[in-house]
Formats: C-alpha cells, sequence, structure tokens
C-alpha cells in the first residue's frame, strides 16, 4: 500500500465511524462507542506512521480528485500536504482521541451515547476535512459540516430550551460569518480565477500586483469567516452559550476543532491575506475580542464559562498574531493552546461530574484532596495558560510577545502584557476557589476520583501541556512560513532556553506579569468565601459578568431589527399581495363571471361565435405587432 | 418503443385500469398505485444510469406524426436538462404513493388522480413537442386542485383551491399565449421542440427584436406564475399548507419545476434577444423569492405554510440562475430544481406524517417531536439542513454554481441572495426545527409513535437521493454539460471576458 493512500483513510475514518454508528450500531452503545473511538485513534497512529515516513513535507503535496465541474468553476476534493497541515492533523487526532476517551467515562450513564459518538465522529472527519483541504470551496464545505456537528453537539441535550437555543444561536451566528466568508470566495475566484491555494500561491508569487483593487476587501470578507468561526468580536457571543453541551464537546469545540478552524484557515491563507492589506484590522480585532473577554472571564462564576471566556481571550491573542504579521506564533499558541484547553476543560468535566453536575464555584471548594489527579491535571493546565517557564503557554505567549516587539507593534505589546495579567489573575481565582479553602456544598464534601478512563487522558494532555513548548512545533511551523524569524534550534535545552536567548524583553517581562497574576490572585481569594470583587469594581464588575452585554444588544438592536423586517414583509404580503392583489383578482373575476353569466345562453352556436372571435381577437394580438 | 413512453404511460394506464376496479378493494388500489410507480422509478432510474453524458442531443428518442398538417408530432427524448427531472419526478411519484396512507376516503378517486398526475408530470417532462409538453401539463395540473378540494385540510381549503386552480390557471393561460406566439413568429411550421430549435438557432432564423420582446414576457411570467415568482406565490404557502401530503409532494416537488423548465427549453434558446432584455428584471423579482420570502417565512405559525415560503424561496435560485444566462448559472438552476424537488417531497411528506399523527401543524403547539418521533424528527432536520444549503445535500452543488453564475452578471443581486441563503433561511429553519422537535414535549404528545419501517421507506428513499446528488454531484451537471449545445446563453460572452481580464493581468 502506498504511502498517499494515509491521509484519506485518516480523514475518512471518522466519517465512516460516524456512518456506521448511525446507520447500524446505534442500540448498542459498547459497539458505538469503540468504533467511533477506534477510529480516532487509528486516525491518530496512521497519521503518526504518516510522519514518520514521509516527513513533514511529503514528496506528493496534493492529491486531488475533481468533485464539480461547470463551465469555468473546477471544484475538486483533494489533500494539500506540507507541514502545516500535518501538523494540524497530528493534533487534531491526537487531541480528539484524549476526548473520545474521556467521554466513554463521561457520558456512559446518557441515554443517547450512540447519537453523541456519532456526533464526536462527524465533528473530528470535518474539522480534517478543513485542516486538509487543497481549495477554498472544499474549505468552505467542511466549514459548513464544522458548523452542523457544533449545532449537533451543543444541542445534543435538546430537551432543554437553553441547550436548543444554544445550538440554534452558535449556529446562526456562524452563518453571519459564512456570509462574509462566501463573498470572500466569490471575490477571490473572480480577482484571481482559482480557488486552489497552491495555484493562488503560485499566480501571487509570479505577479504580486494581480491582487488590483479587491484586495484588501477581499482579505476582511475571508476574515469574516473567522470571525465567525473563531467567536472574534463582534460575533463571539455563540461560545460562551455554547456551554450547554456536554463539558467533552465543549473540549473538543475549544481546543482541537471548530474554533482553532477559524485561525488555521488565516494560516492556510496568510499569502493572500498579507498583501491584501487587511491585516491592521485584524490584529485589532483580535486585540480587541482577547481584552474584553479577559475582562469578563474575570467576573464569571461558573466554571465552563471562566474558561469559555478564557479560549475567547486567547483566540483573540492568536488573531492578533496573525495581524501582526505572524502566522508561526499564532498557529504555535494554537497548537499549545488545544493542549491545555483540552486538558482544563476534561479536569472541569471531572469536577463538575463530582459535584454532581453543579458549575457554580462558589459551590465548591477544598476538592485537591478528594481528587489528587483531577487537581494536580489541572494545575498543569492552568499554569500552561497562564505561561510559567517551561510550561507550554509560556513558549508559545512569548513568541507572540516578540512578534509584536520584532513588528515594533508596541501597544499590542503592552495589551498583550495585560491580557496575560488578566489570564494569570482569573485561571488563579478559578484554581484557589475551586481547589483549595474548605468544601462549600455537600456534594464537593463527598466528591471521588474520576475513573481511570477519564483520569488517563488527563495525564496524557498535561504532560502535553508541560512539553508543548520545547518539543519542536515551532521548528515544524518554521519549515511551513520561512520568514525573517529566528533560525530552529535543535536540543531540548536550547528550545528550554530559547525565548530567553532571542527576545529576553518579552520573556522577562512575561515571567513577570504572571508573578503578579497569580500574586493578585492569591491575595484576593485565598480562603474567601464570596467574590470580594464587585463590592470593590462596582458597576464595571457587573459589566465584566455580563460580558459587557453584547447579548443585551444585539437583542435589541440585530434580531429586533431582523423580527421588525419580517413583520413588515408579513404585513405587506397579508395585506397588498394577498389582500389587495389576489382578492382584486377575486372580485374582478366575480364580476366578470356575473357578467358572463348573462352569456351563458346554452346555445351552442353562440358558443362557437364567441370562441372563434376569441381566437381571433388573440391572432390579431399576436400578428399584428 | 422508447423507454420514456413506458416510464409516463404505465401511470396513465393503470389510472384507467384502476377506474374499471370496483371501489371495495382498497388493497388493489393501493398495491397496484405503489406497484406501477414502484416500476416507473426503475425504469427512470435504468434510463438515468443507461444515459451517456458524452453524446450529442436527445437519446432514448421516440417520433410519432400525428397532425401533419401543423407540424404536430408525439415526439418524446432527454438530454442533460431533462434526465435528471425525469428520474426525481418518478422517485417523488413513488415516494408520494408511499405518503398515500393517510388518504382514507374515496381512495378509489385518490389513486387515479395520483397516478393522472404523476403520468402527466412525467408525459410534460419527456415530451419534446409543444402540443404534447403543454397538454401533459395541464392533464397534470387539474387533479391537482380536486385533490386539495376534496381531500384537503384545514379552515381555508376552499379559498386555497380557489386561489391555486385561479392563480395556476392563469400562469397556464398565458404561457400558451406565449407559446401561441412563438409558434406563430417563428414561421417554422412545427410544434416540435427540437425543430424549432435547429431552425430559428442554426439556421439562423431569428424572431424579430420586437416580437421577443413582447412574447418573452408572456412565457416568462406565465411560467413564472406557474413556479411561483414573487409577486404571483401567495397560492403556493397556502395551497401546500391545505393539500394532501401526496398532491403537495408532487406539486411543489415536481409540477412546479414545469415553469423553469420552459423557460430553460424554450424562452431562453428561442428568444435570446429578449432573455437579455428581461433578464435583469427576473433577476430582481428572485430577490422577492429568496429575501423577501424568507422573512415572510420568519413569521409563520404555521409549518407546512413556512414550509411553502422556503419552497417559494427556493425557487428564487434557480430563477437567479436562469437570469445570470450562463452555463454555471444555468446548470445550477438545474441541479437545484432536481434537489429542491427530492427535498420539498421529503419535507411535505414529513409533515404529512405529523400531521396524520398530531392533527395540527401550529409550531406553538408542537414542541419535543423528537423524543418521540427519533426518525421522523431525524429527517426533518436534514430536510432542514438540506433547505439551510448545508453541503452534503444535494441543494448545496446546485446553490453554490447558481452564485457564482450570477456572481459576475448581478453583483449586488447574489450579495443579497447569499444573505438570503446563508442567515435567513438558517434563521427560519432553525427555529422551526427548535419549537417543533427541540425543548420539552407536551403531555398531550406522550402518546405519539415514530414510523415504522414500511413508512419510513419514502423518507429514506428521498434522504438517500439528496445525499447521492450533494456529494457527487458530477452525476448530474456532466449530464447538463451535453445539453449546452441549446443552451446559446447570451450573457456568456461577459464571464468569458471577465476570466479572460483575470488571466491577462
Amino acid at each position: 500500500m502506498s504511502l498517499d493512500v494515509l491521509p484519506w483513510i485518516i480523514l475518512f475514518l471518522p466519517l465512516f465511524a460516524a456512518v456506521m454508528i448511525t446507520l447500524l450500531t446505534r442500540h448498542n452503545r459498547t459497539w458505538s462507542a469503540g468504533l467511533s473511538i477506534a477510529a480516532v485513534v487509528l486516525g491518530f497512529l496512521l497519521s503518526v506512521l504518516f510522519v514518520w515516513n514521509a516527513g513533514w513535507q511529503p514528496a506528493t503535496a496534493e492529491m486531488s480528485a475533481s468533485w464539480l465541474s461547470v463551465g469555468n468553476l473546477q471544484v475538486q476534493f483533494g489533500l494539500h500536504l506540507d507541514p502545516l497541515s500535518v501538523l494540524m492533523m497530528l493534533v487534531v487526532t491526537g487531541v480528539a482521541s484524549a476526548i473520545h476517551v474521556y467521554s466513554f467515562g463521561y457520558m456512559r450513564e446518557d441515554s443517547g451515547f450512540s447519537r453523541y459518538f456519532a456526533g464526536l465522529s462527524l465533528f473530528t472527519f470535518s474539522m480534517l476535512g478543513i485542516v486538509l483541504a487543497n481549495n477554498f470551496f472544499q474549505l468552505f464545505i467542511f466549514w459548513e459540516l464544522v458548523g452542523v456537528s457544533s449545532y449537533l453537539l451543543i444541542g445534543f441535550w435538546y430537551e432543554k430550551a437553553s441547550a436548543a437555543d444554544a445550538a440554534k444561536k452558535a449556529f446562526i451566528t456562524n452563518r453571519l460569518g459564512d456570509f462574509g466568508f462566501l463573498l470572500g470566495i466569490l471575490t477571490v475566484w473572480t480577482a484571481l480565477g482559482s480557488l486552489n491555494f497552491g495555484v493562488l500561491q503560485q499566480k501571487l508569487v509570479d505577479d504580486p500586483t494581480l491582487w488590483g483593487p479587491a484586495a484588501a476587501g477581499a482579505g476582511l470578507l475571508i476574515f469574516c469567516g473567522a470571525v465567525g468561526k473563531s467567536a472574534q468580536f463582534p460575533l463571539h457571543v455563540w461560545l460562551p452559550d455554547a456551554m450547554e453541551g456536554p463539558t467533552p464537546v465543549s473540549a473538543l469545540i475549544h481546543a482541537a476543532t471548530m474554533v482553532a478552524a477559524g485561525v488555521y484557515m488565516l494560516c492556510r491563507v496568510f499569502f493572500l491575506i498579507q498583501p491584501s492589506g487587511a491585516l491592521p484590522a485584524i490584529a485589532f480585532i483580535g486585540g480587541l475580542t482577547s481584552i474584553l473577554a479577559a475582562l469578563a472571564a474575570v467576573q464569571q462564576d461558573d466554571i465552563k464559562r471562566i474558561l469559555a471566556y478564557s479560549t475567547l481571550s486567547q483566540l483573540g491573542y492568536m488573531v492578533m498574531a496573525i495581524g501582526m504579521g505572524g502566522p508561526t506564533p499564532a498557529m504555535f499558541h494554537l497548537i499549545t493552546h488545544a493542549f491545555f484547553k483540552a486538558l482544563l476543560f476534561l479536569g472541569a468535566g471531572s469536577v463538575i461530574l463530582a459535584a454532581h453536575h453543579e458549575q457554580n464555584i462558589w459551590k465548591m471548594g477544598g476538592l485537591r484532596t478528594r481528587m489528587p489527579v483531577t487537581f494536580w491535571t489541572f494545575c498543569f493546565g492552568g499554569l500552561a495558560l497562564a505561561g510559567l517557564w517551561p510550561w507550554s503557554g509560556f513558549f508559545s505567549k512569548d513568541s507572540i510577545l516578540a512578534q509584536a516587539l520584532s513588528a515594533h507593534h508596541y501597544v499590542y505589546f503592552v495589551l498583550g502584557l495585560g491580557i496575560a495579567f488578566l489570564t494569570t489573575f482569573y485561571i488563579g481565582r478559578l484554581l484557589v476557589v475551586v481547589f483549595l479553602g474548605s468544601s462549600r456544598s455537600a456534594a464537593c464534601e463527598h466528591a471521588r476520583e474520576a475513573p481511570p478512563v477519564m483520569a488517563w487522558p488527563l495525564r496524557l494532555l498535561a504532560v502535553l501541556s508541560l512539553v508543548g513548548g520545547w518539543i519542536g512545533i515551532e521548528s515544524v511551523l518554521l519549515k511551513a512560513f520561512p520568514g525573517p524569524s529566528p533560525e530552529p534550534v535543535a536540543g531540548f535545552s536550547q528550545q528550554l532556553a530559547g525565548p530567553f536567548l532571542h527576545a529576553p524583553a518579552a520573556a522577562w517581562s512575561g515571567i513577570l506579569v504572571f508573578a503578579l497574576g497569580a500574586l493578585a490572585a492569591w491575595r484576593v481569594y485565598a480562603g474567601t468565601k464570596s467574590d470580594p470583587l464587585p463590592a470593590k469594581l462596582g458597576s464595571f464588575s457587573r459589566a465584566m459578568r455580563n460580558a459587557f452585554y453584547f447579548d443585551d444588544f444585539y437583542a435589541a438592536t440585530v434580531i429586533r431589527f431582523h423580527d421588525f423586517l419580517a413583520v413588515i414583509a408579513d404585513w405587506f404580503e397579508r395585506w397588498i399581495i394577498a389582500g389587495l392583489a389576489v382578492r382584486g383578482v377575486h372580485g374582478s373575476t366575480e364580476l366578470a363571471g356575473r357578467a358572463l353569466r348573462r352569456l351563458q345562453t346554452g346555445n351552442l352556436q353562440t358558443y362557437a361565435f364567441l370562441f372563434a372571435l376569441g381566437v381571433a381577437v388573440v391572432l390579431y394580438w399576436v400578428l399584428g405587432k | 418503443m422508447s423507454i420514456l413512453t413506458y416510464i409516463f404511460a404505465l401511470p396513465l394506464l393503470a389510472a384507467v385500469v384502476l377506474a374499471f376496479i370496483p371501489r371495495e378493494f382498497r388493497v388493489v388500489m393501493r398495491t397496484a398505485a405503489l406497484a406501477v410507480t414502484l416500476l416507473s422509478a426503475i425504469l427512470a432510474v435504468v434510463m438515468f444510469l443507461r444515459f451517456e453524458p458524452g453524446a450529442a442531443g436527445f437519446q432514448f428518442e421516440q417520433q410519432v406524426p400525428w397532425v401533419t398538417a401543423l407540424g404536430i408530432s408525439y415526439h418524446v427524448g432527454v438530454d442533460g436538462i431533462n434526465v435528471g427531472i425525469i428520474l426525481m419526478g418518478a422517485i417523488v411519484a413513488f415516494a408520494a404513493a408511499c405518503c398515500s396512507w393517510e388518504i382514507k376516503t374515496r381512495e378509489k378517486e385518490f389513486y387515479i388522480l395520483l397516478l393522472v398526475m404523476t403520468g402527466g408530470i412525467l408525459g410534460a417532462f419527456a415530451s419534446l413537442d409543444l402540443f404534447f409538453f403543454y397538454f401533459f401539463h395541464e392533464l397534470a395540473l387539474v387533479p391537482t386542485f380536486i385533490m386539495i378540494g376534496a381531500w384537503g385540510r384545514g379552515e381555508q381549503k376552499n379559498y386555497a383551491t380557489f386561489q391555486i386552480t385561479l392563480y395556476l390557471s392563469i400562469g397556464a393561460l398565458l404561457a400558451l399565449l406565449g407559446l401561441i406566439a412563438l409558434y406563430v413568429q417563428a414561421g417554422a411550421q412545427t410544434f416540435d421542440i427540437p425543430r424549432l430549435l435547429e431552425y430559428v438557432v442554426r439556421q439562423n432564423h431569428p424572431l424579430s427584436e420586437s416580437a421577443q420582446r413582447f412574447a418573452f414576457p408572456l412565457l416568462l411570467f406565465g411560467f413564472g406564475i406557474l413556479v411561483s415568482l414573487w409577486p404571483f406565490h401567495t397560492w403556493a404557502p397556502l395551497g401546500y399548507a391545505s393539500a394532501p401530503a401526496p398532491a403537495a409532494m408532487l406539486h411543489a416537488g415536481v409540477l412546479k419545476k414545469f415553469g423553469l423548465y420552459g423557460l430553460i427549453r424554450i424562452a431562453l434558446p428561442l428568444m435570446p434577444d429578449g432573455a437579455r432584455h428581461w433578464m435583469p428584471v427576473l433577476a430582481w423579482l428572485c430577490l422577492g423569492n429568496l429575501v423577501y420570502c424568507g422573512w415572510v417565512a420568519m413569521r409563520q405559525r404555521d409549518f407546512n405554510r413556512l414550509a411553502g415560503y422556503s419552497s417559494v424561496a427556493h425557487m428564487g435560485f434557480a430563477f437567479l440562475g436562469i437570469a445570470s444566462l450562463t452555463t454555471l448559472g444555468i446548470t445550477g438552476a438545474v441541479v437545484v430544481m432536481v434537489a429542491h424537488g427530492f427535498l420539498a417531497a421529503l419535507t411535505f411528506g414529513l409533515s404529512g406524517y405529523i400531521y396524520q399523527q398530531t392533527g395540527t401543524l401550529e409550531m406553538r403547539e408542537l414542541g419535543g417531536l423528537l423524543r418521540k418521533m427519533p426518525f421522523i424528527g431525524t429527517a426533518l432536520v436534514m430536510a432542514a439542513f438540506a433547505a439551510c444549503g448545508l453541503p452534503g445535500f444535494a441543494n448545496f452543488p446546485g446553490e453554490a454554481a447558481v452564485l457564482f453564475g450570477a456572481w459576475n452578471a448581478f453583483r449586488l443581486v447574489t450579495v443579497l441572495a447569499c444573505w438570503g441563503a446563508m442567515v435567513i433561511g438558517a434563521i427560519y429553519m432553525l427555529r422551526a426545527v427548535r419549537s417543533v422537535l427541540h425543548a420539552e414535549l407536551p403531555e398531550r404528545w406522550t402518546r405519539l409513535g415514530d414510523a415504522n419501517l414500511w413508512r419510513r421507506l419514502p423518507y429514506a428513499v428521498l434522504i438517500a437521493c439528496l445525499l447521492i446528488f450533494g456529494c457527487f454531484p458530477r452525476l448530474l451537471t456532466d449530464k447538463i454539460k451535453t445539453a449546452q449545445a441549446y443552451l446559446p446563453a447570451p450573457g456568456e460572452h461577459i464571464v468569458a471576458a471577465a476570466v479572460a481580464a483575470a488571466e491577462t493581468r
């Protein structure tokens, strides 16, 4: 068997599992879970095998078959293999494997077990499709499939009205972004005459002026897609609500799939966006999202919502990095974030399960001794998120800060430090309140450690969260985006010390804000029974708690406006079109009918005469012109 | 004899035979209807598979002269444009026959009308002679009115029957005038469509420009009314909400496409100047379908009315594809016609099942049905996704081709159409899913049951068709490609120039 067939198998394994579960094994829980888990784990092993043999830059970079071919629209279904996609394939299958295995324990008592695993497999398939796509059209197809699988999983407990609403909101908000994305794709197609990434890149290399005046608009429209999928301001509102899904789904959405898709897409087409001149706007949106979300995270009480706003904030960080011209730091942070955010969500899941589905952190406390594995792994995730050396988050965050310095974006550098401070503060708050102190509810006093099927994925991800920064991920990414960045280094020790040598200012200030944030969190929250901040901050705290009222704002403007248009259209339909027009025709027909009744003589000759007259009139009218 | 003749003559023949069977033999009626529609569906699949994508001209042709003085002959044949539609029509007819189990009164008349309608529809799409083309359409149209009037539901049944009859008759009449004008103006002394095309297009006897300008709108609006072109669409939602499920499936799915087919087959190639003159108007009107009807759909409380408005909205894609006058757009329009046929049949079939179980389609009274009806609910979710234009379902390649085709011709219209497709469609469809299937199950519906294996069959077949053409759109588009010889699309040069400009830049 040739090596080339491996990526195809990896891509289609999860789809195969999803189809088999839906058609055959839906009544057999073990088989369904087994199929789904086997598909993704096998996918991961095959990915490793593939990298082992073919390397990061496979000889056959592109494989495709024609999917649609009409006139001047040629759409291929193909795979694009380069360091970026191969690395991402590994990460997606790897993190998804951990989440699949964990789900087997987490969901074991749910009646929709098989449906759940079918959804997970569909989700993994869609994400792999985005990662491996070799053209915009195919990317868009899987983009939509990611949207629909998130809809199915966020609304998994559809009997809960809030879950059903959250699923709907996620899908429609994503659709808003996709609207711009589709227009962006159409613009690229007309301006550059192709949709294939390789061809587009070659065209722009051959003739950098090819973009022409459409560039900035097209760049921003494509970015719209990422704004929806990666939950950037102003379309970020769906992500916190998406917490209504089962916790492992949140882990999947927030780590390896869905929200990663937007950032990945921007990196994939960075060669298009960079010359388009859209970068400053991208950096601005990213920075704004990041700081707003970090502030909101500080005042959330729901453990999952804290993590959700944290994801928003980190995604903003990555988008900001792209906007500053650094796809490598952005992807690097995306990958380390995938490790530690998956870990944090899965840890939160085992806390929630132990606390009998209690999600309010102020009703937890003292879980350190009762759930040691969860505690220690959660600490690893928290430290990686906060960015302490040598955890992975330190290295990726540092590379973003270094990017800001080297590109002379000093405002974003300071903003990045501020966000890093807030990040340490809110994750410190979470750790202190949930795990330390004494229990504040009966459920937490009798909390028990998660079973091994859930604990082992945590341990695995904890290791990755620790080492992810210095096992050479960045040097693989540098192969994908060759540029003026520092030369990749080989040894672990060199990688560990790297940040301090290349950009000491960024590294040391990162360490400093970590220390400040951790200290502040300890001072404010150690030993408290309730949050002291609302009293001190007043209305600002309420604004943070309500995420700056964006939901209310949208409910009052966008939704109201669309409903208003619908009311107008409905009124017009009812009274003008159906009312006047139809009833008018109705009335005149009836009038004509009454008049014609007089003609109904029953005389055949009269009828024949009228018929002939009619035909004559018609023919005269037709021929006379 | 051509396989096409069997496909549409079998149901007609069966209708005649059923007329002689006593009405007590209900099982015989139903079995006969099922068997015959299944047979013609199988024949249609065989025809579809044996169709050679590369060959020029019409395939499976058969011609029998009838009134030689006027140039009328019985002439059937398929090319890429109607091969997919006939396949879709035959399969939908089978599904509609399966879904007819809800009919419990006057079954004999119902099945006879159903078979006449089936035969008429398929005959209209197979005919290559203007006379039979029109005759078969009328043959299918009349049973629709009777079925709504006699077996319809709801309080507004009579008004709905009246309205649909009035509208569709006027539409058909306008189209007839247009066809007569065409016949007279072309001066080829023939009703035969290929010979008309040969005479007008190949031998270069175009109709005078003024004749085209006044004859084209007759066809455009005549056919347009039949397809629920805005603002002549109000018959559709009300009619489908009142119709029995099989009638709605067949009309919304298949018969409605007759107008679009007529535009593509007859109006565009024979009157290119008229087309060029009128297409901007059509492009803006289709926004009425795509955007305005989407908004109206958001306000509906009855699921069938919502589905009706959604189906009107989808016709906007087909109109936009035609209006673009590009190969891409028209191919997309044909794919949309086929895809929407399956989709509309699926939606109305499913709503018929729910109505049969609950006695209402008021969305406020429903809710949480997914728990009680996992199969029907899942199928309905899939239908909703297909209606949102989700990849994997056949609507997606069609709509995508239409949007790509129309992008260069009508930029602003396409932007708004994208908005309708991506956002408005998602809003009303997901709202419907939310209120019918999600949330808690009201007390009164706890005794509902899911469809049994046999009743799942039509839905499963329709979903499978949507998925197959959605995943492998070339099954359709490659066949349509050969039909391009008959599509002298006058707008093609615009796109070609744009592409050439992009390449030389």
